[in-house]
């Protein structure tokens, strides 16, 4: 909200019209006065003028849509015509018109309560001010937002506001970014006339992430219906009435959902903040970097607010088509965790098992060595889970150049075919997701694997009513669901018609199917595919030309960027026969089959489970520190965006590849990060096309059919712990927190 | 406070030949302020007094494209400081070392002969991450 054009508007209207209307000898006496001609409403009203029409601008590039041309109606806002749609509200009438009103309880992507009462704007021939925000608008509506009566009653419920709010601003981590700040800075009056005590409430312990000042809240319930709509736990209410009235948890409980984090950005005050990050430091000394996340396969638009060196906090970036404007817990709070067990300097393991900081220089003249020695096809290459596309691609070339093919990145397992896109991507797209009406879940749990994903799906179930069927072990839903089975059979006989969910399915308009990315760990891998291809061929609604209900949830940021850069294994024995494996920033390689005289490079940030047995390690940049391109579940491509300076002597990962491979002797052709895209032009030109959603060209996943036979070996659970999933989570002390209060056992 | 008040800011220079002449002034000024620098902070056994004349000469060339009075000016203001305040001991032996004797390179000079072969990308990779 533009609350400082807000102010500045309120600030020039009412110096302006106190020019013309007061007297300039009570102006000598009271230097500071707040809008006198409000207390004579009436009066004023009648020395206002038709103003002059300046063209508006919507608020915040707000659009219009109008689905039947027969709805529209024509609206006048301060004498300003504006057509909307049937069914808008006042309010948003208002901010088509570029007038932003005023508001506590009022959120666009919530229901409205209409108790806040800040909203309060002139409607001819009513009586009465209206509550904009809960006042459908109707044909030729006469609105006046800048009226003294408006600016009365706007100054009334300021006071009643400010009555039982604390004077502790100073103290405040709200302070600062505070929407009763700023508002009564531009509609409060100048003095209260309260001389009682004001009321105290008790704070409530909402857990590790949110910290709770009650006494400062105003009772907007943005956070009660924000727990119940969004989020979908019923842990938040409202209790008491009158000025006994609060916000709780019914009994003594924690506020266990994922997207609890969100209740710190939706809270107009300084009621509920961020617990990590309280007394830390001021918004207005904070840098802030808009970048993405990279802790799941979303891509969750984030802005990482830095002073200095140091990440302070993340918070949400409005992105309607991925994370709206809501990320997860993992993704706001694991900040803390890009500070603690750092990689920072080279090292090299010693003859007695531990590791000697060494330079730069010797580090790679170690590694070049040993890698001279072995045989090329027993080279092996992993990239992590949050490796960037530049990266990946130098650690290919490199390795390709050393004469290896075995390279592949952490969780896309072995038995994956890269050839088609629309057999790893979410081909319906996250915001497509809320056009389908019937959810077929096979092996994967959204809810702590994409929460985003999770989030969009339950916006779905609750606007349409969709059906959900759910494929895998028992797991926690925030939506209404069924679960069919456990296993790959369930599937076999869906697919057969003897199942109920079949007939759902085939009567649905856009059915969607999400598969997930655990399944790529299977054994059975292939013989699932060719199942849902089966599937899709049966279940004709599944593919039209329109729609494309066959979706892979991916699980980590780097997966889907690694299988358009053709991150493959060439061949299935990996591990058993390597004699050097070079991991980067890949913690979760299963280890066990190497043999104990392989030579193992780690290069990473964090001293993560891959430097258990690493002989020598690179340190390198985290998300927040170099600029990457991911691309998404869904296939779109984004740029992380440096946000801090890197830590101790690390260096960007392709720039370490590319300094190795000239140790090596087998220089790479490229020096800068623009020289790494032009190369990743030639492989997958996709993901140079940035914050564009690049979807599959061919539909369907077009596998051979009958690729062996699904085993009865139920699906499993993916992510453990939704708070520990990487090295920078696992890192975190917040996290840790989270994971031993809130995770579900 | 009475330390500010005398602090006098000499008018500006009225034009580039202005400027330049007041350089050299200050440049002969720090020139023979050095024995007194070497004796205050002990340097002779790091450093002998023509290396730090070609360090100072080394700072002002590095400025030699600057043809704007007021610029030279303000650079030739903070010189003036920088060196009152060596002169004055408001400095402490590893500062003037660090900044005049080692330079920017660091203590570690790991310069190898095998470097010469190295293509631009590698040594400037050895030495930072930008």
């Amino acid at each position: 909200m533009g609350l400082g054009s807000l102010a500045s508007r309120a600030l020039r209207s009412s110096s302006s019209s106190r020019v013309l209307s007061t007297n300039p000898r009570y102006n000598l006496i009271r230097t500071i006065v707040s809008t006198p001609e409000l207390h004579k409403p009436e009066a004023a009203t009648e020395a206002a003028s038709e103003p002059d029409l300046p063209k508006r601008t919507p608020i915040a590039g707000a659009r219009v849509h109008f689905p039947n041309p027969d709805d529209v109606i024509e609206v006048f806002v301060d004498g300003y015509p504006v057509k909307i749609p049937k069914g808008m509200t006042v309010l948003q009438a208002c901010s088509v018109a570029g007038v932003d009103i005023p508001r506590f309880c009022y959120h666009d992507r919530l229901s409205i309560a209409g108790n806040c009462r800040m909203c309060l704007v002139e409607v001819e021939k009513s009586p009465k001010p209206v509550a904009s925000c809960a006042m459908p608008a109707l044909p030729g509506m006469k609105i006046k937002t800048d009226t003294p009566i408006a600016k009365k009653a706007r100054e009334g419920v300021m006071e009643f506001l400010l009555m039982n709010h604390p004077l502790d601003c100073p103290i405040c981590d709200q302070g600062g970014e505070c929407d009763l700040q700023d508002q009564s800075m531009a509609f409060g009056s100048d003095r209260g006339r309260f001389t009682e005590t004001k009321r105290s409430v008790v704070d409530k312990n909402l857990g590790p992430l949110v910290k709770t000042v009650m006494t400062r809240c105003i009772q907007c319930t943005r956070c009660v219906r924000f727990a119940s709509e969004i989020a979908g736990v019923q842990d938040l209410g409202m209790l008491g009435r009158g000025s006994g009235e609060e916000i709780g948890t019914y009994v003594e409980k924690l506020m266990t959902s994922e997207l609890s984090g969100n209740v710190i950005d939706i809270c107009p005050v300084g009621a509920l903040t961020s617990k990590p990050f309280a007394f830390k430091a001021r918004n207005w000394e904070l840098k802030g970097t808009e970048t993405i996340d990279v802790t799941d396969a979303v891509g969750s638009n984030i802005r990482i607010d830095s002073r200095g060196p140091e990440v302070m906090r993340i918070v949400p970036r409005l992105n309607e088509d991925i994370n709206e404007e809501w990320i997860s817990d993992k993704t706001r709070f694991c900040y803390d965790g890009l500070k603690r067990q750092r990689l920072s300097d080279p090292m090299i393991r010693g003859a007695d098992g531990h590791f000697k900081p060494v330079s730069w220089r010797d580090a790679l003249a170690v590694v070049a060595e040993v890698l001279h020695q072995v045989k090329p096809e027993e080279i092996v290459g992993v990239a992590g889970k949050l490796s960037d596309a530049e990266s990946m691609m130098s650690l290919k070339d490199f390795l390709n150049r050393m004469g290896s093919n075995n390279i592949w990145c952490e969780g896309n397992g072995k038995y994956l075919d890269a050839d088609l896109r629309s057999g790893y991507l979410m081909n319906t797209s996250i915001s497509g997701l809320e056009k389908a009406d019937c959810f077929l879940l096979v092996g994967t749990q959204p809810r702590v694997e994409a929460v985003m994903v999770n989030a969009r799906i339950r916006k779905t179930v609750r606007a349409t009513k969709a059906k959900v069927g759910y494929i895998g072990p028992p797991t926690d839903f925030n939506y209404d669901h069924d679960h069919l089975g456990t296993t790959p059979e369930t599937l076999a006989a869906i697919l057969d018609g003897n199942h109920p969910f079949s007939a759902a399915l085939s009567t649905a308009k856009n059915p969607a199917i999400i598969i997930g990315a655990g399944i790529f760990d299977r054994q059975d891998t292939a013989a699932i595919l060719s199942l849902l291809n089966s599937l899709s061929a049966k279940f004709k609604n599944l593919i039209t030309p329109e729609w494309n209900g066959l979706n892979v949830l991916l699980l980590n940021a780097a997966q889907a960027a690694a299988l358009d850069l053709g991150l493959i294994p060439e061949s299935d024995s990996g591990m058993e026969s390597a004699k050097f494996v070079y991991l980067m920033g890949a913690d979760d390689t299963n280890l066990d089959d190497l043999p104990k005289d392989a030579f193992v490079v780690y290069q990473g940030h964090h001293g993560d489970k891959g430097v258990y047995r690493a002989n020598v390690i690179f340190p390198s940049t985290v998300f927040s520190e170099k600029e990457g391109t991911y691309e998404n579940t869904e296939g779109c491509v984004q740029q992380t965006v440096p946000a801090v300076p890197t830590v101790g002597d690390a260096r960007e990962d392709w720039k370490i590849i590319r300094a190795l491979s000239e140790v090596c002797g087998v220089r790479l052709p490229y020096d800068s990060i623009s020289g790494v895209r032009s190369r990743i032009k030639n492989v997958a030109p996709n993901l140079l096309r940035v914050d564009e959603r690049e979807a599959a060209v061919f539909s369907g996943l077009l596998k051979p059919e009958g690729s062996g036979k699904v085993s009865a070996v139920p699906f499993g659970v993916t992510v453990e712990n939704f708070y520990m999933t990487d090295a920078i989570t696992r890192a975190s002390k917040i996290m840790a927190q989270c994971s031993a209060l809130l995770a579900k056992k | 406070m009475a330390f500010a008040m005398r602090v006098k800011v000499p008018p500006n220079s009225a034009n580039l030949q202005e400027a330049r002449h007041r350089t050299f002034d200050f440049f002969r000024a720090a020139c023979r302020s050095i024995p007194s620098i070497m004796d205050i902070y002990n340097l002779y056994d790091v450093v002998n007094p023509s290396e730090l004349r070609s360090t100072i000469a080394a700072q002002i060339r590095k400025n030699a494209h600057i043809t704007n009075p007021k610029v030279i000016d303000m650079l030739l203001f903070k010189g003036m400081e920088e060196l009152s305040n060596i002169t004055e001991h408001a400095k402490q032996r590893h500062h003037i070392i660090g900044q005049y004797v080692v330079g920017n390179k660091g203590l570690v000079q790991d310069v190898d002969t095998k470097d010469e072969g190295l293509s631009p990308f590698l040594k400037n990779f050895y030495n930072s991450n930008y």
